[in-house]
C-alpha cells in the first residue's frame, strides 16, 4: 500500500530536480502538483491504516517512517505553496523517497500493544514526529544556507547562486522551523514523560516502561537533541548566532535526529519500539 | 477579387537599428522622444498601407505596414522619414534595411526575444513593442496582419523570458551589485546604504539600490560638497567624513568610490564596527581603483567584500551565459514563425474557400429556383425551412475541405489543392446554367477524356 505514495514522491523528485536544472515554471506547477497527488495517495494510506488498527500507525519503525514521511511532506508542501519557492524539493524529496522506500518494502500495520493506547500517548507520538520533520527542514535550509553562503563568500557564483532562494530567506525559514520544531519536541518530551509516569503507576511490572529512563539510549539522545536545539535558539536570541552557525547546529541536529530514528530504532534495543 | 479580408496583403518592414545606422543617425530619425501615436496618425493619414506600427527605442526605428504593394509602401516611407524628421533620403537611404512578409516576421520576434539588442536579452524591448503595438491600435491604425504578427511576437517575448535564462543575470557592474544585495539580504526594504566617496558607479549602484526600496542612504566624501550633491541626487543623507565608521556599524550595504591611494577601510575598523552592530551580513562593495578596502576584511565572517574586477568577471560570465541561451532563444523564434507562416498560408486559401462557397451556393439557388413551382402550394414556413435546409447541407458538405485547406502544410501543396478545387468546380468560370451544370456530368460521364 505504501508502493503508489512512493512512487509518487520519485516522479516529484524528479520534476522538482527538473525544475532546478531548467526553472520552467510549467515544470515547477507540475512538481508541485505531483507533490500534491503522493501527500494525498500517502495521506489516504495512512488513513486506510488508522481505519485499520484505530490508532494512527506507529507501532513499528516502518510504520512510524511512514508517518513521518507523511508529516514532512506535508510540512514542507506547507512551505512550497506558501512560498512559491521549490528549489528546496530538489534536497528535500529524495529525502522522502529514501525514507518511504523503508514503509514500502516492509509493508502491513501493526496494532499497538493496549498499554500504550492512550491520548497522552498519540500525543507523544505525533508531536515528536512532526518536530522531527521541522527538524529535517530546517536541517536542508541549513546546508544550503552553508552551500550559497560559500559561493558568495568565494565569489563562485555557480550553479546554486542563480537557484536558491537569498541568504536571508534561507536564515529566516531555518530559525522558524527550529522554533517551530522545538515547541513539538518540547511538548512530545512532557507528554512523554508524564505518560510515563501514570502508566507506571497503573502497571508497575511492564519492563518497556521500567526501561524508560534517561539512561535509554533512545532518550538519552532525544534529550540530547533537546539541548541542542535549545541551543540554536538561545544563541541565536543573546549570542547573535544567526547565518551560517545557525544553519550549521539545524544541521547537526538533523543528524542527530536521523541517528535516533533509524540505527538506533533498529539496532539498539531500547524502550521503544521505534 | 476585392473580398474584405485582405488576402494580397503583405507584411513589411523598413528601419534602421544599431547594426545598421551611428546614433546620430538614431537619433535624427527617433519617433520616441516625440509622440509616438501621433507619428503612426500621420503615417496613416498619408500612406496607402491599411495597417501601421512605429517602433521606436534608443536602438531602432522601424515602421511595420500591411500593404498590398510592398515596392510602392518602400517608397511612402522613405517619403514619410524624410517629411517627418526634415531630412532628405540620402542621408539615411544606405542605412535602411526592408523585410518583407515572413522574413519581417522573423525580424520583428527576435526584437521582442531580445536577440537583436545591443545587450542580448535585455528585458525592456518587449514592452516597447507592446508600447507600440498599443498606440497604433488604439488610434485604429492597426488591422486583422499587424494584430497578428504582433500578439505571436508578445508571445515569443514571453515564452523566451520563460523558458530560457537569455535575460538573466546582470550586465553592468552596478546591476550585478545590486542582484548581490538582493541575493545576500532578499528584500532590500528597511536596508541602510552608506556610500564612501562621490562617483558615477556609486551614484548609479545607490539608485538602482534606492530603487529596491533601500530604507536609507548615507553618503560621506572628503569634499562634503561631493557628498551633499550625490545625497540630492538619490535622495539621501550627506554626512561629515569624520562619521565613517560609526556609518559603517549602522549600515547593511557599504558602497566606497574615493580616490585615494591607500585603502581607508582597515580590517580593524570594519571588525569594530561589526562588533557592535547586529549580526546580520555587512556587504561592502568596493569600486574604488586602487581599492579603498583592504582584502583581508573578507576574512571576517559576516563580510561580504567584492571589488570592482569581481563584479567585472560576474557581468563578463553573464554575458558567457546569455550567450549559450541564444540557441534556444531562436528555435523559440523559428517555432512561432512557422505558426506566423501557417497562419498565413490559411489566409491565401480564402479566396479559394469563399469561391468555392460561391459556387455551392449558386447551384443551391439555381436549384431552388427551378423547383419554385412545385413549391407554390407550401405554407411560407415550409419553404423556409427548405431553403435552411439545403443551405445547411451545403455548409456541412464544405466544412471539411474548408478546414483541409486551410490547414495544408506548405505553398506547393496549396497550390495543386487550390489548382485542383479551380479545376474540379470550375471556380474561374462566369457563373454556369444551374441545370446545365448539374446534368451535364450525367449526360457525358466521361467527357474529361474526349
Amino acid at each position: 500500500m505504501n508502493l503508489l505514495p512512493l512512487v509518487l514522491y520519485a516522479a516529484a523528485g524528479i520534476a522538482h530536480a527538473v525544475h532546478f536544472a531548467r526553472r520552467q515554471p510549467q515544470v515547477g506547477r507540475a512538481a508541485t502538483t505531483l507533490l500534491i497527488l503522493a501527500a494525498l495517495s500517502h495521506t489516504f494510506v495512512i488513513g486506510m491504516q488508522t481505519m485499520e488498527v484505530r490508532h494512527v500507525p506507529f507501532a513499528n519503525p516502518s510504520n512510524a517512517v511512514s508517518t513521518f514521511v507523511w508529516l514532512f511532506a506535508l510540512s514542507y508542501l506547507y512551505v512550497e505553496i506558501t512560498t512559491d519557492e521549490r528549489a528546496m524539493g530538489v534536497f528535500i524529496v529524495p529525502m522522502l523517497v529514501g525514507l518511504q522506500l523503508i514503509p514500502a518494502l516492509s509493508p502491513g500495520v501493526e496494532r499497538i500493544d493496549p498499554v500504550f493506547d492512550s491520548p497522552a500517548f498519540w500525543v507523544h507520538v505525533s508531536s515528536l514526529l512532526f518536530a522531527y520533520a521541522s527538524f529535517g527542514l530546517a536541517g536542508v535550509l541549513g546546508l544550503t544556507y552553508v552551500v550559497q553562503f560559500k559561493e558568495i563568500k568565494k565569489k563562485h557564483l555557480g550553479y546554486f547562486y542563480t537557484r536558491l532562494p537569498s541568504l536571508q530567506t534561507l536564515d529566516v525559514m531555518n530559525a522558524r522551523a527550529v522554533a517551530i520544531g522545538w515547541l513539538f519536541l518540547t511538548l512530545g518530551v512532557v507528554v512523554g514523560a508524564i505518560w510515563t509516569a501514570q502508566a507506571r503507576a497503573a502497571l508497575p511490572d511492564d519492563p518497556n516502561l521500567r526501561a524508560m529512563a534517561l539512561n535509554d539510549p533512545k532518550i538519552f539522545v532525544a534529550v540530547l537533541t533537546w539541548a541542542v536545539y535549545s541551543f540554536a535558539l538561545f544563541a541565536r536570541r543573546t549570542m547573535g548566532w544567526s547565518g551560517r552557525r545557525a544553519a550549521w547546529l539545524s544541521a547537526v541536529g538533523f543528524a542527530i535526529v536521523l541517528l535516533n530514528f533509524l540505527p538506533i530504532n533498529y539496532f539498539v534495543t531500547t524502550s521503544h519500539t521505534f | 477579387m476585392e473580398l474584405g479580408v485582405g488576402i494580397d496583403v503583405h507584411l513589411f518592414l523598413l528601419g534602421v537599428s544599431h547594426r545598421t545606422a551611428s546614433v546620430d543617425l538614431r537619433e535624427r530619425l527617433d519617433f520616441s522622444s516625440r509622440d509616438v501615436g501621433a507619428a503612426v496618425e500621420a503615417l496613416a493619414a498619408r500612406s496607402s498601407a491599411a495597417e501601421s506600427v512605429v517602433l521606436s527605442t534608443c536602438n531602432r526605428s522601424e515602421i511595420y505596414v500591411a500593404t498590398a504593394d510592398p515596392a510602392r509602401a518602400r517608397e511612402e516611407l522613405v517619403a514619410f522619414l524624410s517629411n517627418y524628421h526634415q531630412l532628405p533620403p540620402d542621408v539615411f537611404l544606405p542605412h535602411l534595411f526592408t523585410y518583407d512578409d515572413a522574413a519581417a516576421a522573423h525580424h520583428l520576434f527576435r526584437v521582442a526575444a531580445g536577440l537583436d539588442s545591443l545587450v542580448v536579452g535585455e528585458p525592456q524591448v518587449l514592452g516597447q513593442v507592446k508600447e507600440a503595438f498599443q498606440a497604433a491600435a488604439a488610434r485604429h491604425c492597426t488591422g486583422p496582419l499587424l494584430n497578428k504578427t504582433f500578439h505571436l511576437a508578445f508571445g515569443v517575448g514571453k515564452r523566451v523570458r520563460n523558458e530560457t535564462a537569455l535575460g538573466e543575470g546582470a550586465v553592468s557592474v552596478s546591476f550585478a551589485a545590486v542582484s548581490l544585495a538582493r541575493k545576500i539580504f532578499g528584500k532590500l526594504h528597511g536596508r541602510r546604504v552608506l556610500v564612501v566617496g562621490a562617483g558615477e558607479i556609486s551614484a548609479l549602484t545607490a539608485q538602482h539600490l534606492r530603487s529596491h526600496g533601500v530604507a536609507e542612504i548615507v553618503i560621506t566624501s572628503r569634499t562634503a560638497a561631493h557628498a551633499e550633491a550625490l545625497a540630492a541626487e538619490v535622495s539621501g543623507r550627506a554626512v561629515p567624513w569624520s562619521e565613517m565608521t560609526a556609518g559603517i556599524s549602522r549600515a547593511d550595504i557599504v558602497i566606497t568610490a574615493t580616490g585615494s591611494q591607500r585603502p581607508i577601510i582597515t580590517r580593524a575598523a570594519v571588525a569594530a564596527a561589526t562588533g557592535r552592530r547586529r549580526p546580520d551580513p555587512l556587504f561592502i562593495i568596493d569600486i574604488a581603483v586602487p581599492r579603498d578596502v583592504d582584502p583581508s576584511v573578507a576574512e571576517i565572517e559576516q563580510v561580504f567584500l567584492y571589488n570592482v574586477d569581481d563584479l567585472q568577471n560576474i557581468v563578463q560570465e553573464n554575458l558567457a551565459r546569455r550567450g549559450a541561451e541564444i540557441a534556444r532563444a531562436e528555435a523559440i523564434v523559428a517555432d512561432e514563425l512557422a505558426r506566423f507562416t501557417a497562419w498565413q498560408r490559411s489566409r491565401r486559401a480564402i479566396p479559394t474557400v469563399v469561391a468555392l462557397r460561391q459556387r455551392f451556393d449558386e447551384i443551391r439557388r439555381a436549384e431552388l429556383e427551378r423547383l419554385d413551382g412545385r413549391f407554390a402550394g407550401l405554407p411560407p414556413e415550409a419553404r423556409a425551412r427548405v431553403d435552411e435546409v439545403t443551405r445547411l447541407i451545403v455548409e456541412k458538405l464544405l466544412l471539411e475541405p474548408t478546414e483541409q485547406l486551410k490547414a495544408l502544410p506548405d505553398e506547393e501543396t496549396q497550390g495543386i489543392y487550390t489548382e485542383a478545387v479551380n479545376r474540379l468546380f470550375r471556380l474561374g468560370d462566369a457563373p454556369a446554367d444551374a441545370a446545365e451544370n448539374d446534368t451535364a456530368p450525367l449526360r457525358n460521364p466521361r467527357s474529361r477524356d474526349d
